[in-house]
């Protein structure tokens, strides 16, 4: 395990293989830790590494409980600075925060495999001003197993498709996962973007298409 | 450094802290404890003393607390900042006293009580809003800086970039308090030298190398998708009555009218006021006007 630091926190980066090859960063769903990616790990044909996000598996808390898609950027974003450019795959909220990362790091991420998971589909598109959207923030859900209570504000942030959409111009290519899945409005406008095709639907062949994007590219 | 004196600025009358999800909060508090309470908060980059002016002169008739946010003043530094968490530390001050209370906030601290009251509306007697109703479409340009108008992408790659350095940042030391009136100054023209010596005594704190703010460096320093347009339209739901306070005289920190008037339209109970010879530190630069106005919304 690879000791990181953001801010005053301390996170825990999984080396989860060593080859020769790009390099794969996972980033895991609401609830989960980089173990979720074990399986996947031997699949891919270079070195694989998978984040604990804040509040999650060996990283440390957040003081104060502010968990932000844009706090677990900047979470992926220290483990960047330590591995260099690395293809993203994402489950969950990993998918939008690899959307973020693909749209603000275009020279480190070359390529990122969004999938479904916890934490997916945020709080909606805008605030609801007919119902009671800010007490909703203390209305948690219970608490994740090995989880700081407060990540289950990572399921209720707020995601305009706009913004989306802005992040995922700026990215240089986007595999979607395909399937029968709730699509939230964030997803829907990367889907219309340049820059997202289909991922295939098996995960093999999902990582492939993945890995040649780093051929193509760099 | 012996504690500055200022003409009408009394000290609170007891301190302590006050603990919400787990975040050391310190309130400071004027007036009789079993009078009707009233809660204080403050702006952005301010704290709780800022209220050392009002708060004497609404005493005698309410317990007044204010309440400083998290990473400013004497309160705890957090590792993040969420504009919700600071919603939920007034709520949970409020469901801490013992009867429903006034809320009066300042700029950020206008928006906070607004929000809290629509959060925990059976805890809110009645609502004041001095200059809060957020920021200009276009975001404030303080003197000296322009509004950052590139793709929210370009601006992620900055924030990034300041998060890479979040863990070592730290204020730069002034050389002295006066250095630091002078800073504030070119923010704050209205704000007059000795208010301010008095204010940043407060706000500030002596180190090796001279003087350094006390808010957390990493306040306001997030990001996020958030619309000015998204402010507003909740406020419909309100359901305490508000008074909406402005100064009269220019301000960069004040929202054009029509931006206000557009925002506040939503407010099904409103009442607004304006302070002569005011900008937008109101309860500062015109303590005594602005407590006969409070005093005359909160009891008619």
């Amino acid at each position: 395990m690879i000791e990181l630091r953001h801010g005053r926190v301390s996170l825990a980066l999984h080396p989860l293989r060593e080859a020769s090859g790009a390099t794969l960063l996972c980033l895991h769903a609401v609830g989960g830790s980089a173990q979720d990616f074990r399986q996947l790990a031997g699949r891919w044909p270079g070195r694989v590494f998978a984040l604990d996000f804040a509040g999650h598996g060996d990283s440390g808390r957040l003081r104060g409980g502010a968990y932000h898609p844009e706090l677990l950027a900047g979470d992926a974003d220290a483990a960047l600075a330590r591995i260099g450019p690395a293809l993203l795959v994402g489950a969950g909220i990993g998918a939008y925060v690899a959307l973020l990362l693909a749209g603000g790091r275009p020279d480190l991420v070359p390529g990122a495999l969004l999938l479904p998971g916890a934490g997916f589909a945020g709080g909606g598109p805008a605030p609801d001003a007919a119902s009671d959207t800010i007490s909703r923030w203390e209305d948690l859900d219970p608490p994740l197993p090995g989880c700081d209570p407060a990540v289950r504000r990572l399921e209720r942030d707020i995601r305009p498709p706009e913004y989306a959409a802005e992040f995922a111009r700026a990215a240089r290519s986007l595999l979607l996962a395909q399937g029968d899945f709730a699509q939230p409005p964030w997803w829907q406008a990367v889907r219309a973007g340049p820059t997202a095709s289909p991922a295939p639907g098996e995960p093999a062949a999902a990582l492939a298409r993945l890995a040649a994007l780093a051929a193509d590219v760099s | 450094m012996s504690e500055p004196h200022y003409p009408g600025a009394a000290a609170p009358e007891r301190s302590r802290f006050f603990v919400s999800d787990g975040v050391r909060l310190r309130l400071d508090e004027w007036g009789d404890p079993s009078a009707p309470p009233l809660v204080l908060l403050h702006g952005a980059f301010d704290h709780g003393r800022g209220f050392d002016l009002l708060a004497p002169l609404l005493a005698a008739r309410f317990h007044a607390l204010s309440l400083t946010s998290r990473g400013h003043g004497d309160s705890e530094w957090n590792d993040f900042y969420a504009w919700q968490n600071d919603v939920a530390d007034v709520v949970n001050l409020l469901r801490s006293l013992p009867r429903p209370a006034h809320l009066v906030g300042h700029s950020r601290g206008g928006g906070q009580a607004t929000d809290a009251a629509l959060w925990a509306p059976e805890c809110v007697r009645r609502l004041v809003n001095v200059d809060g109703f957020g920021p200009p479409p276009e975001g404030f340009a303080p003197p000296g800086m322009s509004v950052d108008r590139r793709p929210a992408p370009e601006r992620f790659r900055d924030y990034l970039d300041a998060r890479r350095k979040a863990g070592a940042r730290g204020w730069r030391p002034y050389p002295s308090l006066e250095d630091l009136v002078e800073r504030r100054r070119e923010q704050n023209p209205r704000l007059s030298r000795e208010w301010l010596r008095y204010f940043l005594h407060h706000g500030a704190r002596e180190v090796e190398g001279g003087w350094v703010w006390k808010t957390d460096p990493a306040f306001a320093r997030g990001f996020g998708p958030w619309r000015p347009e998204w402010i507003g339209p909740g406020w419909q739901r309100l359901r305490v009555p508000m008074l909406a306070v402005v100064g009269t005289e220019p301000d960069s920190w004040r929202i054009p009218e029509a931006v206000a008037a557009e925002r506040l339209a939503f407010v099904p109970e409103l009442a607004r006021a304006a302070v002569p010879g005011a900008g937008h530190f109101v309860h500062m630069e015109r303590p005594r006007e602005t407590a006969d106005l409070l005093l005359g919304f909160l009891e008619p």
